[in-house]
């Protein structure tokens, strides 16, 4: 076939040796909403910005905390349409895990099979990596767990992380707030606050979206519940 | 639906007007369980009292013994029509060697005549399983097995019927000692092989769906024949 | 004749305290006629899991070199040990996708779980599954064992009592039947360690 000629792939190496269109990916990510992570000894929280360019927008009917499992969910920092192409397939690979083994898939397995379409995604003909980095949250036989997932297929397992927009000042103000001891409560007030941080405008439960995992497994917090916490900010 | 189980002929249509295949099932399985267990000087016969066809229950109250005689009684099961008839009929010519003979028929002699009647059906047999118990000439419990066309086998103890399979090694270890080191044989008492047999029914009627409802437990001695019926589960 | 009876073999298995037992017959035969007396039907498939596998033994063998290789791959995957409800599913699965053409086995699992509980589960030859809490049977005597384990099982035997009671169900048991027997293998599945043991039976 003559446009099997067209489908190498775009992902090409540069004489330096670097991929080019991940570096770009990575730019990508950068370049959009911030998004944070915390584990806490009882729980993980993750949330991220939220904000609409007009005031006419539904604030409530799209969200970017999606939930995969019972126990895992996910945000992402980057494009909006590929973090969907990858929440289908996080939930498409649970649930054959779930059948394959008759359990839950534990938050890590959930990230390297991420991280494999990922990959595949820098690899094969005919595609381009994917514009997003993830935060993959999860709560496995009693213990938190926080992954990041980047466009390259590299995956890292963090105590506390930020991504977007300054995510170099987020995680320069989370190392210094991070404590070991931290109960997910404590966590959530430490996400908002590092949103904060670079948030330009005011901010309120409409435009942040925080879903936290505990041993109850994971849940998007209310527009309700948001607005508790940032009550607690002065 | 089991119609493969019916004793009605019936045919099956191939065509129209074609070839008819004609089919005969003469035999039914009624279930039922029987065990006989021989002492020194006694035996003891039990079945269960449950009656069924495939997955529905005739009766929770057939017993499926039958007395011979003084000190003679055969446990029978399987064709249930099949047991109804044989037993007539050996007790019919039971009756014919008393005439004949002036005497009851000793243990010995009604397990050959059983054997005997058997065979003579050997190719269109009784649908039976039969366990025959009784006290031998000097007073001593003997146990008979039969296999439907009069093959027999005198022992100790034994079972018969849907939950034979389930039964046997079960008396083979407790009754007989089978693969136990280093034990000293008790012998056997009518207490202790009651309660065996009401042990082994319980656990065959876990198991198997054809035995169930209650267990009759015949016991002969030189002082006669006491009868007792226990419990079992009846679903 | 079924398939499944072809070679004879019969698997059994049993929880006890804090312990769980699992044993076959070691009988290699091609119908009545008896190859060999040393085909053990039970493997090693982790520290504290094992899996009975009676019936074709060519399916046997097939089907325990498969589920290993399943098993290797699972267990580099995630760096963990697996657990014996999910290798329950595994092998449940494996059997599933030759739903229309069959593995002639009924497989027993048996093993101690994470939290160092009794674990037993048997399936059909299609993978359908049956968890227990007393004991498990399998393979062409298994009415004979089911006759011996409702009498003599009793919850929370000690690992000693779990051997003999499991070893007496399974000999008297085979020795009901044709297909089976020539010796026996049991192995007593305790958290700090597994006894195997092979029994010595009558060989006829």
């Amino acid at each position: 076939m003559s446009s099997e000629r067209y489908s190498f792939s775009l992902t090409t190496f540069s004489p330096s040796g670097k991929l080019v269109q991940i570096e770009y990916a990575l730019a990508a990510v950068a370049a959009g909403a911030p998004s944070v992570g915390i584990k806490a000894t009882n729980g993980v929280v993750i949330a991220t910005e939220n904000k609409f360019k007009s005031i006419l927008a539904d604030e409530h009917s799209i969200h970017k905390v999606e939930k995969v499992t019972n126990h895992i969910g996910m945000i992402y920092s980057g494009m909006g349409p590929d973090y969907r192409v990858l929440v289908k397939r996080a939930r498409r690979a649970a649930q054959q895990y779930q059948l394959m083994y008759g359990t839950e898939i534990p938050t890590g397995q959930l990230v390297q099979r991420l991280a494999a379409v990922m990959q595949e995604y820098t690899q094969s003909g005919g595609v381009r990596p994917f514009g997003v980095s993830l935060l993959v949250c999860g709560w496995d036989h009693g213990r938190p767990r926080l992954f990041q997932c980047d466009p390259s297929g590299a995956y890292f397992a963090w105590k506390a992380t930020a991504m977007g927009k300054n995510f170099i000042n987020g995680r320069t103000f989370l190392e210094k707030r991070y404590g070991d001891t931290m109960e997910l409560d404590d966590a959530v007030h430490t996400a908002v606050l590092t949103l904060k941080e670079s948030f330009e405008g005011q901010m309120n439960e409409n435009n942040i979206e925080i879903g936290i995992v505990n041993e109850s497994g994971f849940r998007r917090l209310s527009p309700a519940e948001v607005k508790d916490y940032l009550a607690n900010i002065v | 639906m089991m119609s493969v189980q019916t004793m009605q002929p019936g045919a099956r249509e191939t065509a129209a007007g074609g070839p008819r295949q004609r089919y005969f099932y003469p035999y039914a399985d009624n279930g039922g369980t029987v065990v006989a267990i021989a002492g020194d000087d006694f035996v003891v016969v039990a079945s269960d009292t449950r009656l069924s066809s495939g997955y529905s229950i005739y009766t929770r109250d057939q017993k499926k013994t039958f007395q011979l005689s003084e000190r003679t009684i055969l446990g029978s099961t399987g064709c249930w029509c099949d047991v109804l008839t044989m037993t007539k009929v050996l007790r019919a010519r039971m009756q014919m060697y008393r005439h004949e003979h002036n005497k009851a028929m000793s243990t010995g002699a009604v397990a050959q005549l059983l054997s005997t009647m058997l065979y003579h059906k050997r190719f269109f047999p009784y649908y039976v399983s039969n366990v025959l118990a009784g006290l031998d000439e000097n007073g001593k419990g003997i146990v008979y097995h039969y296999d439907p066309v009069g093959h027999h086998d005198p022992g100790k103890c034994y079972t018969g019927g849907s939950g034979g399979a389930l039964i046997q090694p079960l008396l083979d270890n407790q009754i007989n000692y089978k693969n136990q080191e280093n034990v000293t044989p008790e012998p056997l008492t009518v207490k202790k092989t009651v309660s065996i047999i009401k042990d082994v029914f319980t656990s065959a009627c876990e198991r198997d769906i054809y035995t169930g409802d209650a267990v009759a437990i015949q016991v002969i001695t030189k002082d006669g024949i006491t009868e007792e019926l226990f419990p079992l589960r009846r679903d | 004749m079924s398939i499944l009876e072809y070679n004879g073999g019969a698997v059994i298995a049993m929880k006890g305290k804090d312990c769980v037992a699992i044993a076959s017959d070691l009988r290699y035969g091609i119908r009545l006629h008896t190859h060999g007396t040393n085909f053990p039907k039970v493997f090693e498939m982790g520290p504290r899991l094992y899996l009975g596998l009676p019936g074709l033994l060519t399916d046997t063998q097939t089907v325990h070199e498969r589920l290993k290789f399943r098993l290797n791959l699972f267990e580099l995957r995630e760096n963990r040990p697996v657990s014996p409800k999910t290798f329950g599913a595994m092998v449940s699965n494996f059997l599933y996708e030759r739903r229309f053409g069959p593995y002639f086995v009924e497989p027993v699992v048996a093993g101690l779980d994470e939290d160092g509980k009794p674990y037993l589960n048997v399936m059909d030859l299609i993978g359908c599954e049956t968890e227990t809490d007393d004991f498990v049977v399998s393979g062409v005597c298994n009415e004979q064992m089911y006759g011996m384990c409702e009498s003599l099982w009793e919850p929370d035997l000690e690992p000693a009592d779990l051997f003999e009671t499991i070893a007496q169900a399974l000999i008297n048991g085979f020795d009901r039947n044709a297909g089976t027997g020539w010796g026996a293998i049991v192995h007593v599945i305790e958290k700090d360690k597994v006894t195997t043991r092979t029994v010595k039976t009558r060989m006829d």
